[in-house]
């Protein structure tokens, strides 16, 4: 922390609030998927167990709509990174007032909600489709197609925006020199600029994988009649939940932090790498600890050691514990059972003997008919009749028996 | 025409005659029929009756104001407050969370900009990213486990003896307004970031040497510097929020709607596209003409954003 410029224990401490709000939910949501209740919750904590996996690949509809997903994500990433990069090109071509224009034209898609854009896709096919005549079960009614067409108009946006910073720290007289030395503008474009925009090509492919992916306001109107696993996965959560949910949450996060170290791993090693520091730094310049320091390595290990657990937690059997739980609850109900019938004993002897009979004469018009004395005249206690006070009924306990003892 | 090869040429002689196509090809493609038809189709639609199908494009296939007058009278003539209280609520939500955002991220921002060096900052960085990479939907489902009746937070304050009723975090929307804050810190943060992380350190150190307490410092100094990043992030939260569908689908109660939700039953409940559709132009107008009025008022370009 740099004091000079407020750091301390104040940024300290207001860091570690934030992130706690950012993960507190999150990790909250990874141990309930690892508790037998069958509702997400923490407490209180039943068993341990790795049943809500199961339960969770064992659901065809979310598993049909993952593989749409993936067909969908892969169709956006092959047209929205090549498309983005049109549009930073051309954005970093054109005079300023018309790239002031295209760049809002070209923005906008991102801040429209995404309900609009979907809406304007399925109207906009929807329409086309029937000026020219074709039936529902062609392409401009398909879900796959126009949620294609939905997800590009933005996520396209997103890949320019990368290509365009990536751009702006592109130094234009290296195509010139090209040029002057002979090459063709198309050997200058594919030698020079796209191997110079290919890291921001990965990073854009997976930027949109990623967004298209997980986007469900767009998707839940284009899609039609179709599922994709985030539209799935929404109308699960709605429709009540369990925690195979968090199952997938634990899946997901522990894919996103294997992929976040390797990535880690991988710049690392190349900024030592390029830095030519290498042969002097620990890491690095250790054979072995090298080794285990490559991204590759990173990921075989971390797979591995999560491919572990995973081995080791499916090898757990909960069912002792389950068993356990429930004789528990069972006892519990027994106890509280017990307890109630002690109660009523005890609620019997205080009252004296003649209670029922005195009841009997209710000035009402149902006769007494709800008097549970009525019921069991006299004979062992009935266990409703001393709950009947207590119990809100719309007489306000006119009827019960008690209410009418002369004591 | 002339205009266009004008545009054409350079950049043919630049990158070769096939990128050059391409380029406009992609565009033209793009910018005509993602985003521009489809916007106009649906205003179209939006003027348009709801008839059943062999009488579209008939005698009965007019234009009106239909949709747009059931929004402001409803049914019977009456002001239809049931809707405009909808869209008048979810704005207000909107700014509310756009508020607490800004609250929370400008803080962290300068921190990750001027405070945190080494290890600490690229953690940091780390630890902004990773959350986002979990699914919107999964991440609402967080809070619902966090704030349900028997959710986490009623245990502890129960458990602590706070309260002695579960309390319906999800009636009361207290859940809804924190997931939509979270599900957006991210857009929030880096935009401010990257305006703050402009601002020359030598700069606050001067003040702080003038003596300037803190908050003045933050004022005079570094505020006008983030400015920009602000309005850039605000817009965004802004426009996503009350563009939600999700959060509030999953987060929010059953008796308060989302404006989104309205438009979302049009669609799917009632198979009124052009309602929904006239609902989704009302959405789309107010969203654009209360940022840019705000963008008037902080005196930021649209230009400014992006990430």
């Amino acid at each position: 922390m740099n004091k000079g410029t407020g750091g301390g224990a104040i940024a300290a401490g207001y860091s570690l609030l934030f992130f706690a709000f950012l993960f507190g939910p999150l990790i909250i949501m990874v141990i309930t998927a690892f508790n037998s209740s069958s509702f997400p919750r923490i407490t209180p904590w039943e068993c341990f167990t790795t049943e809500w996996f199961d339960e969770l690949f064992g659901n065809e509809r979310l598993m049909a709509g993952l593989v749409n997903s993936v067909i969908i994500g892969v169709g956006v990433v092959a047209i929205s990174v090549p498309v983005g990069l049109a549009g930073a090109l051309a954005l970093s071509e054109v005079g300023p007032k018309v790239r002031a224009a295209l760049y809002t034209v070209l923005i906008t898609p991102i801040l429209i909600p995404g309900v609009v854009l979907g809406i304007s896709t399925i109207v906009f096919w929807g329409g086309l489709g029937r000026s020219v005549g074709a039936d529902y079960g062609s392409i401009f009614f398909d879900g796959m197609f126009l949620t294609l067409a939905g997800q590009v108009t933005f996520i396209a946006a997103y890949a320019m925006l990368v290509f365009l910073a990536r751009l702006q720290r592109f130094d234009p007289t290296l195509t010139e020199a090209a040029l002057d030395l002979g090459a063709t503008p198309g050997q200058a474009f594919r030698k020079i600029l796209l191997p110079f925009l290919s890291p921001a090509i990965g990073s854009a492919a997976f930027l949109t994988l990623l967004a298209s992916f997980e986007n469900y306001n767009t998707t839940v109107f284009t899609i039609l009649s179709g599922n994709t696993f985030t539209t799935t996965l929404a109308s699960k959560v709605r429709h009540g939940t369990d925690p195979s949910l968090s199952a997938l949450a634990v899946i997901i996060i522990a894919v996103t932090l294997i992929g976040a170290m390797v990535h880690e791993a991988h710049t690392r090693r190349a900024e030592v790498m390029r830095t030519g520091q290498a042969a002097r730094s620990k890491v690095y310049g250790n054979p072995v600890l090298s080794v285990l320091a490559h991204p590759v390595m990173v990921l075989v290990l971390l797979v591995a050691m999560g491919g572990g657990l995973a081995y080791k937690a499916s090898q757990h059997d909960a069912r002792a514990c389950k068993q356990q739980i429930l004789d528990d609850k069972r006892a519990l109900q027994e106890k509280l059972l017990e307890e109630q019938r002690e109660r009523i004993r005890a609620q019997k002897a205080a009252t004296p003997a003649p209670a029922a009979p005195s009841s009997g004469p209710a000035p009402s018009s149902f006769g007494g008919a709800f008097n549970p004395g009525s019921l069991a005249p006299g004979s062992a206690p009935a266990p409703a009749a001393p709950a009947t006070p207590k119990t809100p009924s719309g007489f306000g306990g006119a009827f019960a028996p008690g209410s009418l003892k002369p004591n | 025409m002339t205009a266009l090869r004008s545009l054409f040429q350079p950049m043919a002689a630049k990158h070769g005659l096939g990128a050059a196509c391409f380029i406009g090809v992609a565009v033209f493609i793009w910018v005509v029929f993602l985003i521009v038809l489809p916007q106009i189709s649906m205003l179209d639609y939006s003027f348009r009756l709801n008839l059943p199908k062999p009488d579209i494009g008939g005698p009965l296939d007019v234009y009106t104001l239909d949709n747009y007058a059931y929004f402001f009278s409803g049914n019977d003539g009456q002001l239809n407050t049931l809707d405009i209280g909808i869209l008048v609520k979810t704005l207000v939500a909107a700014v509310f969370v756009t508020l607490i955002d800004i609250l929370i991220c400008y803080p962290i921002a300068y921190i990750l900009a001027h405070s945190a060096t080494g290890v600490a900052a690229r953690l940091m960085v780390i630890g902004l990213i990773v959350p986002f990479w979990v699914n919107e939907i999964l991440r609402a489902f967080a809070f619902r486990v966090l704030f349900g009746a028997t959710g986490l937070i009623n245990s502890i304050g129960m458990g602590a003896g706070f309260w002695d009723q579960p309390i319906d975090f999800i009636r009361a929307d207290v859940a809804l307004y924190s997931g939509l804050t979270y599900a957006y810190i991210l857009l929030m943060v880096f935009p401010i970031f990257n305006a703050v992380e402009a601002l020359d350190r030598n700069q606050i150190e001067a003040a702080r040497d003038m003596g300037a307490s803190w908050w003045r410092v933050h004022w005079r100094v570094v505020l006008p510097i983030a400015k920009p990043g602000i309005a850039s992030g605000a817009t965004m939260v802004f426009m996503l929020t009350a563009g939600a569908l999700a959060a509030p689908q999953i987060l929010g109660g059953p008796s308060n709607l989302w404006f989104t939700q309205l438009i979302y039953q049009w669609f799917n409940e009632s198979a009124n596209w052009q309602r929904g559709s006239a609902y989704a132009v009302i959405l789309l107008l107010v969203c654009i003409g209360f940022v840019m009025m705000l963008m008037r008022v902080f005196k930021v370009s649209i230009g400014e954003i992006g990430r």
